[in-house]
């Protein structure tokens, strides 16, 4: 069970955050700007694409070795996590993530708005989170 | 720890809390650090409503992630929202909803009761000074980030006499999420 | 107006009575001052030359602010008699104030070692900064000075002139920086501090 990557992409689709937790998330700079990009793209077409009125857009892809699941406020910000397919109880997690970005971003007056993020409580709360969470996951 | 919570509404969850009267004071003091840096009433009002702004457009994420409000399908849903579960979570205060325009697209959030407020004065030669106009600037700035755009003003002022504080809220513009992709016309 | 509003206002701060119970204090939620606390140290970075002028700027508003909150504290409970002594005051701002504050009473109070003239005051987790990650270009500023200023408000309203600064500090114990505020007295505090004490024992 392992929770991978954290992306973290503004209303305007540039990425504004990026976590690894283990060294086989790790991935080339360009190429998660280029995933952040693309993401809100095809997520903003799907929801238009759908046959059922009122989609929101897409919420999970699941592939061989990961699942990355997406969840958009209503302020059109999205978290995304890439974790492990047999990975459970994401959805609650990303909104234990967005509680966070809430506090530790939100009320930061260094921060700036649809910027990159550089706080650096959010990134030791993120963490801690995460590790919490696994440690859950194995027992 | 201080623990309190917002008297009456039912579902809005608790947060940390804070002693109101340092919340209270602290406000007093910025407004009056304002009005030494400008002087001009006017400027001081248009500060505090830009503050509001920016106060606005940061705490709404927050509201949405604690409250876990789902989408708002009116206006006048979204102003029950601002009143009833909004206002109490981060003031600890209710307002009501009142004074509707025949098209659904005017209101009123009335409230007697306003922490920023306690206890003020207004002295005369400040008699102009929007005291707590830093709450219309917070709710301009909140609903634009859930792609509303509206216009607050003062109808009501407790400070100058009123018997409520009373924010009239105009609906300008209701926004559809813009995509990448547009239709060629 | 009904009837509790009346009375709400034409009461005067001072006159509302102190609670005995703690849980009564009437409250906000702390993300509402955060957010307050984070929109006005924006205002001040765009306006300041220099983050020593944000940190007097700042510093400034919290001096108004524990103006205040002394004479309501002294005013309200009338059990609270005038301080006359360095460790009284001290103390009574490291307990009662800072439980009126911030909701706990502060973690340590200690004299400097070499130095009558200076305390320290310390926050393990100072509940104004919770939520303020400070970034490099900003190393020197410390969001705890709204609090020094308080606390320098006090001191000065109790007649005890004094500056206060805050300052981030690691401590073994504790996972991120602590937030220590050196309290350095002004001379005339000392000076009229050992007459009392030549006329104590004289």
């Amino acid at each position: 069970m392992a929770v991978y990557s954290l992306y973290v992409i503004n209303k305007s689709g540039g990425l504004i955050y990026n976590r690894d937790f283990a060294e086989a998330a790790r991935v080339d700079t360009n190429d998660s700007l280029r995933l952040a990009s693309i993401w809100h793209s095809l997520h903003a077409i799907a929801s238009q694409l759908s046959p059922v009125p009122g989609c929101t857009g897409i919420e999970l892809l699941e592939a061989d070795t990961f699942n990355l699941h997406c969840f958009q406020t209503l302020t059109g910000t999205k978290f995304l996590l890439v974790v492990d397919p047999h990975a459970s109880f994401i959805p609650a997690l990303l909104l234990r993530i967005y509680e966070l970005y809430s506090d530790f971003v939100m009320k930061n007056p260094f921060y700036e708005t649809e910027q990159v993020i550089k706080c650096e409580l959010f990134d030791e709360a993120v963490e801690a989170l995460v590790r919490r969470y696994l440690q859950q996951a194995q027992a | 720890m201080l623990r309190g919570g917002p008297p009456g509404a039912r579902n809005a969850p608790s947060l940390e809390q804070i002693n109101a009267e340092v919340f209270t004071l602290t406000y007093g003091s910025i407004v009056r650090q304002l009005i030494s840096d400008f002087e001009d009433i006017e400027e001081v009002n248009k500060q505090l409503e830009q503050m509001g702004y920016n106060m606005g457009i940061r705490l709404v994420d927050e509201f949405l992630a604690k409250a876990k409000i789902t989408r708002c399908s009116s206006f006048k849903d979204t102003a029950e929202v601002v009143a009833k579960q909004a206002l109490p979570m981060f003031l600890n205060v209710s307002a009501n909803v009142a004074n509707w325009s025949p098209d659904q697209t005017e209101c009123s959030l009335i409230l007697t009761d306003n922490p920023l407020a306690d206890f003020v004065e207004l002295p005369e030669e400040h008699r102009d000074l929007k005291y707590c106009n830093v709450l219309a600037g917070v709710v301009r700035g909140a609903l634009e980030m859930v792609n509303m755009e509206v216009e607050c003003r003062w109808v009501g002022d407790m400070l100058k006499g009123d018997d409520c504080y009373e924010l009239r809220v105009k609906l300008k513009e209701h926004r559809d999420e813009k995509f990448p992709y547009k239709d060629d016309d | 107006m009904n009837a509790r509003q009346t009375a709400k206002h034409s009461l005067n701060i001072v006159d509302r009575p102190l609670t005995k119970n703690r849980a009564e204090v009437p409250t906000v939620s702390l993300s509402a001052f955060a957010y307050l606390f984070s929109e006005y140290i924006q205002y001040l970075v765009d306006r300041a030359n220099s983050i020593s002028e944000l940190e007097d700027r700042l510093e400034r508003v919290g001096f108004e602010v524990g103006l205040r909150v002394l004479e309501l504290l002294s005013y309200r409970d009338k059990a609270l008699r005038r301080k006359t002594d360095v460790l009284d005051i001290l103390r009574f701002i490291h307990g009662p104030a800072w439980q009126y504050l911030f909701g706990k009473t502060a973690d340590d109070l200690q004299q400097a070692a070499n130095a009558d003239d200076e305390y320290y005051i310390r926050d393990y987790d100072l509940l104004i900064s919770r939520y303020i990650s400070v970034p490099r270009s900003y190393e020197a500023f410390n969001p705890g000075t709204l609090a020094a200023g308080m606390m320098r408000g006090m001191l000065d309203s109790a007649g005890f002139p004094a500056r206060v600064t805050a300052h981030y500090m690691a401590h073994k114990d504790r996972p991120r920086p602590i937030t220590t505020f050196m309290i350095k007295l002004e001379p005339s505090v000392l000076a009229r501090q050992a007459q009392m004490e030549a006329a104590r024992k004289g």
